[in-house]
């Protein structure tokens, strides 16, 4: 909203309704019901066990709901051939292919020009004969996004993916994250525990305390976002304690 | 540039001081030279057989044994690895028996192999087979099932799967253990030939060794040995030329690590 977005007719929109899982006893998300929209971007935060991760996982059909309905464009998950991709923590490049051949795992016929076009946006063209292993952090989580990226994805999960990096680099991949979601304009699921992070990028931040979604907010602030601003500084701070001290939800103010 | 000169000629310092003193002791003549040859008489007998052509078959026997074996069970004990890595049924099905084989000492089969397929060809090779199966499978096995789980599911996540899964993932990954097995399998396999080539046989350098044994023409007993020896580093060196190339971006890799 206010931004100059690109509608993406591709973009999935995702329904849980009354999801639950557990591993064996254990409850890991209890009746969660959420929409997300096409092409809105949210990030997931919580505490380490909170069930953020299993949320994402359910989503990325790598997890089943023990019970409750998952629907992507209002059909069932498993019928539905969304086209989903993943960004982890760890960049996960084979390191026995080359950066190149990385970007165009799984991909068949001519894909080379796509690939290097798609190295080129997030500016790595240059290291594309390159062993992974030569790679900084930060450049190969760059591969990683872009390996994502080729395939033209409906939905983009980021899993941490910049939990690993060091404070500069975490910035530039924001601010590169933010630019291509802002031209593709594709659903985005962004799970971390960098409150932040998740100010900076997301329409939408969801709390996740033992299972349960504890807050739903929506950011409305222009982009680029600038911790400048002192709304969302104080954004920030009363996310913070609202996960730390458990503050009351109702003080949480639209920004 | 003198010190990478000097640093390649190290591993050989050794060997030649050995081969200095030999000589030396040798040509002493304190025990006599029919018991222990100088390394110039070994030398020299080494050239006579092959200007008869004679040490030529007989390497050419020992090789092809050699390489028919190794890649005969080379290949069983890889489908094996490879079967029991990717399966828990199969797994279940045939580990047990596989392990309960392997602990028996190949070696020891010889007077059964003897009496069941006599002394031809097939129960030399079929020694070998034995030998150099289970190296490789259970490294081929091992790295199948040490293949990082966070590449498997991503590789999923990208739609790979079957053939594809394994040809990008699994097996690239197993590689390394993979070719770790297969030089400790080509240890295995000479040392199963030299034994193996004691069963009465007409060629091979084993025959060389044992009918240089009748007739007490020691040298030609060393130079057997040091055929072995030197059939050894060579197969030791395609082999690590292989993994060389085989495993380019393991080296950039591991130095990372």
């Amino acid at each position: 909203m206010g931004s100059n977005r690109v509608k993406n007719e591709q973009a999935i929109q995702i329904d849980i309704k009354s999801g639950s899982k557990s591993f064996g006893d254990k409850q890991v998300l209890q009746n969660i019901s959420l929409t997300i929209e096409r092409g809105q971007f949210v990030a997931i935060i919580g505490k380490s066990g909170s069930g953020k991760s299993t949320l994402l996982r359910l989503v990325a059909d790598l997890e089943t709901l023990t019970a409750g309905e998952l629907l992507f464009n209002n059909v069932p998950s498993k019928e539905s051939d969304a086209n989903m991709t993943m960004m982890y923590q760890d960049s996960r490049l084979l390191p026995w292919k080359k950066v190149i051949d990385n970007v165009g795992l799984g991909l068949d016929g001519q894909w080379q020009g796509k690939a290097e076009k798609v190295l080129d946006s997030v500016g790595l063209l240059s290291f594309k004969d390159e062993w992974p292993s030569t790679l900084s952090g930060g450049q190969k989580q760059r591969v990683a996004l872009a390996r994502a990226l080729i395939h033209e994805p409906s939905l983009l999960m980021l899993d941490e993916p910049l939990s690993a990096l060091d404070a500069f680099t975490r910035l530039e991949m924001q601010n590169l994250i933010e630019e291509i979601w802002e031209g593709l304009g594709f659903t985005a699921l962004l799970v971390t525990h960098d409150v932040r992070e998740a100010i900076r990028l997301a329409d939408r931040i969801i709390l996740i305390e033992d299972g349960h979604i504890a807050v739903d907010i929506r950011v409305q602030a222009p982009r680029p976002r600038h911790f400048s601003e002192h709304n969302l500084a104080l954004l920030e701070e009363q996310v913070l304690d609202r996960i730390m001290f458990g503050e009351k939800p109702e003080k949480l103010k639209k920004v | 540039m003198k010190k990478t000169w000097f640093k390649r000629f190290q591993p050989w310092i050794i060997p030649i001081i050995i081969l200095i003193v030999w000589q030396v002791v040798a040509s002493l003549e304190i025990v006599t030279p029919s018991l222990f040859p100088s390394p110039i008489s070994v030398l020299m007998s080494g050239w006579t057989l092959i200007a008869s052509g004679e040490l030529f078959t007989h390497v050419w026997a020992s090789l092809s044994r050699a390489v028919i074996g190794m890649l005969i069970g080379g290949l069983i004990g890889f489908a094996l690895g490879i079967m029991n890595g990717l399966s828990n049924t199969s797994y279940r099905l045939l580990d047990t028996t596989i392990q309960m084989i392997r602990n028996i000492p190949h070696l020891a089969l010889l007077p059964l192999v003897i009496v069941w397929l006599g002394i031809d060809e097939s129960a030399k090779i079929f020694l070998v087979v034995l030998g150099v199966l289970f190296p490789i499978y259970v490294n081929t096995f091992h790295g199948i099932r040490t293949v990082d789980p966070g590449l498997v599911e991503m590789g999923k996540m990208y739609k790979l799967k079957g053939w594809k899964l394994f040809k990008e993932i699994l097996l690239p990954g197993a590689l390394p253990s993979i070719f770790v097995g297969v030089r400790y399998a080509l240890g295995v396999m000479w040392l199963t030939l030299i034994v193996a080539e004691t069963i009465p046989t007409e060629q091979g350098i084993g025959y060389l060794a044992t009918n240089a044994r009748e007739f007490m023409q020691t040298d030609i007993i060393i130079l057997s040995i040091i055929i072995y020896a030197l059939l050894g580093k060579l197969a030791d060196v395609i082999a690590l030329f292989g993994e060389n190339r085989a495993l380019k971006w393991n080296a950039s890799y591991n130095k990372q690590q």
